[in-house]
């Protein structure tokens, strides 16, 4: 337990980004129209903490949507220190459902094989996660242990208390910072204050999945009729997945220059809605039908990856909810399989 | 830190014709140090990838014993196939891997082994074959059943002649149909048509299963009404893969990466899973 924290006026924010940025690249939300993204932030005042979530999830910081394998030239390849900067980053106001999907990724990068080119990338960030002071209508991370509170996975955790930031550090390197900062010492009074505030969000949630046995109940649900039902509506857009922060597939091309003897391989977001994301030689495919590819989709996050993860992929943000052009709720769904009648409240 | 998604160079030695479409392709690291020390379990694959054009998958189809040398079968049915048929002898290649988890040698051993196979699933369980042709008394009875849709699609049919003399062991062959004028000796008909001559028994017995999903599934439920349980019945899958280390995700079924957890899969594992035709 790392017990340095500070208070930070509110005010200062500007001039706290200003000072990371002397040592840091720094990526946080910035509004984007009415929606938010992570972007990297030039001036503090570009920075939005007052955001519900992002359009895409923090995963594109660590597994761009479209990453270079490497680059070739005739029969010389390039390097992962050609290709991937480990200049220092901060990732500035994660919440924490999307803390936690780092979590889910690292997993999947670092786990079974270590990829060097996600691992660099990753080791080059710090989180700065921020605690949560409201909770959107599509959020379920309650329920999904993610948050609106964050225990771990961070550097530095800000939570937004009337006027100021209560800064906790997380690891070393978090309270070398919060150290350099000269801040106002916190209270037990703040810590109430925070204490106050989750509780208060907790009571806010309108969604929620009912984990307990839902990966097993995923298992036997294989034949359920709801997945006819909602491969009739799903239109296979895909935006699910792509908003998903745990979604991790990638589909390998190739590209050359008109020499033939130039180019490179990449990897780019692929997503298990798409029809061609289960093809194989001569045409076979595995999920031909809308009706198994919602499936795959819902049943990873709810069922499959935590048996290949030992934990849940989905951490309850969301977005899929938020996104989805014909109303398709991962937690509606989880809710159906478990055969509770469905009483739309009126609001 | 060792780059998962690296290929080494290889040099192809051979290309042997097999069918029409399918050759055998001899292969050597360039890098003597890696060709040494690359050893395999059979079922295993490696990915064959060319800069520039892409990269698949493929069966190692030599005999596990062999060091100095390793070998694929490979049918032309797509880019990076079309690229590895137009190879010769001494042309380049970038090769990784083994991959997977290969058929459960130590669990056959002492155990009859029945092989069950399709067109172009025999590479997988070839170097079983091997395996036990160089082993011989480790194991019980071998017992080859090997279905294509026509004679000229058998392949490795070179060496149907030294299984056929290998002690205890037992070859059968069958194809769809045989086209007008030509020769054919064996059975007609599907590959489980060819059970009902079976040799091996449920008893102490172990039976590995490769080729298209429609075939295993009606090989698996026939062995099932034969008194066979699910615990001794094998199969390896084919999915679509780009990576061989269950990140690009395109091979899950269920809980499991093929990649990863497969190819090879007791059926008692796989059974009902979804997206799964067997």
């Amino acid at each position: 337990m790392y017990m340095r924290s500070g208070l930070l006026p509110r005010e200062k924010l500007p001039d706290l980004i200003g000072k990371l940025k002397r040592e840091y690249r720094v990526f946080g939300p910035v509004r984007k129209g009415s929606e938010f993204a992570f972007e990297e932030i030039e001036q503090g005042e570009e920075l939005c903490l007052e955001y519900g979530t992002t359009i895409l999830p923090p995963k594109k910081l660590f597994t761009p949507m479209r990453e270079t394998i490497y680059k070739f030239e005739g029969e010389s390849f390039s390097t992962i220190e050609d290709l991937i900067p480990a200049d220092k980053k901060i990732a500035f106001g994660i919440h924490p459902c999307d803390v936690a999907s780092f979590r889910f990724l690292d997993r999947v990068f670092l786990g079974f094989r270590s990829d060097p080119r996600y691992l660099r990338r990753r080791d080059s960030f710090l989180i700065f996660a921020l605690t949560c002071t409201s909770v959107s209508e599509e959020c379920f991370c309650l329920s999904m242990g993610t948050g609106p509170d964050c225990n771990s996975g961070y550097d530095v955790l800000m939570t937004a208390l009337d006027w100021k930031f209560l800064l906790e550090a997380g690891t070393p390197e978090g309270e070398r910072i919060l150290d350099s900062l000269d801040l106002e010492p916190a209270t037990e009074d703040d810590f109430t204050a925070k204490r106050v505030l989750i509780e208060r969000l907790k009571g806010q949630f309108k969604r929620s999945v009912e984990t307990d046995g839902l990966p097993e109940l995923c298992m036997s649900s294989q034949d359920h009729p709801l997945w006819e039902r909602y491969g009739e509506i799903c239109l296979a857009c895909g935006q699910c997945a792509m908003s998903c922060p745990t979604c991790f597939c990638f589909d390998v091309r190739d590209e050359v220059d008109l020499s033939l003897k130039k180019g490179e391989r990449y990897r780019v977001w692929d997503v298990c809605l798409l029809k061609e994301f289960s093809q194989v030689a001569l045409g076979g495919n595995f999920r031909p039908e809308r009706s198994a590819r919602l499936r795959q989709f819902i049943c990873h996050n709810l069922s499959y990856g935590y048996y290949q993860y030992s934990m849940m992929k989905c951490v309850g943000c969301g977005r899929c909810i938020r996104i989805c052009p014909v109303h398709i709720d991962i937690t509606r769904i989880a809710r159906e399989l478990r055969e509770e009648a469905i009483v739309e409240k009126e609001e | 830190m060792k780059d998962p998604y690296e290929r080494y160079p290889a040099e192809v030695l051979d290309v042997k014709k097999e069918t029409e479409n399918t050759n055998t392709y001899t292969l050597r690291f360039l890098d003597e140090e890696r060709q040494r020390s690359f050893s395999f379990i059979p079922g295993q694959f490696i990915i064959i990838s060319f800069p520039g054009i892409g990269e698949a998958m493929f069966s190692i189809s030599s005999s596990t014993r062999k060091t100095d040398s390793f070998s694929t079968t490979i049918r032309k049915v797509g880019r990076v196939t079309s690229k590895i048929h137009s190879l010769r002898p001494g042309d380049r290649i970038w090769v990784s891997g083994p991959y997977g988890n290969g058929w459960p040698m130590k669990e056959i051993e002492g155990k009859d082994v029945l092989i069950i196979t399709g067109g172009v699933g025999l590479p997988s369980p070839r170097p079983v074959i091997y395996y036990i042709e160089e082993n011989r008394d480790d194991f019980g009875f071998l017992e080859i059943l090997y279905g294509t849709k026509t004679p000229m699609e058998s392949i490795f049919s070179w060496e149907y002649e030294r299984w056929h003399k290998m002690p205890r062991t037992k070859l059968a062959l069958t194809v769809d149909y045989v086209p007008e004028g030509v020769e054919w000796r064996h059975n007609v008909g599907v590959v489980t048509t060819l059970l009902d001559d079976l040799v091996i028994t449920p008893r102490n017995s172990a039976a590995l299963i490769c080729g298209p999903e429609i075939m295993m599934h009606f090989t698996v439920q026939e062995l099932l009404r034969r008194g066979f349980h699910e615990q001794q019945l094998y199969v390896s899958l084919e999915r679509r893969m780009h990576c061989g280390i269950a990140q690009c995700g395109h091979c899950q079924i269920g809980p499991y990466f093929v990649c990863k957890d497969g190819p090879v899969f007791r059926y008692s594992d796989i059974r009902g899973l979804p997206d799964c035709g067997i």
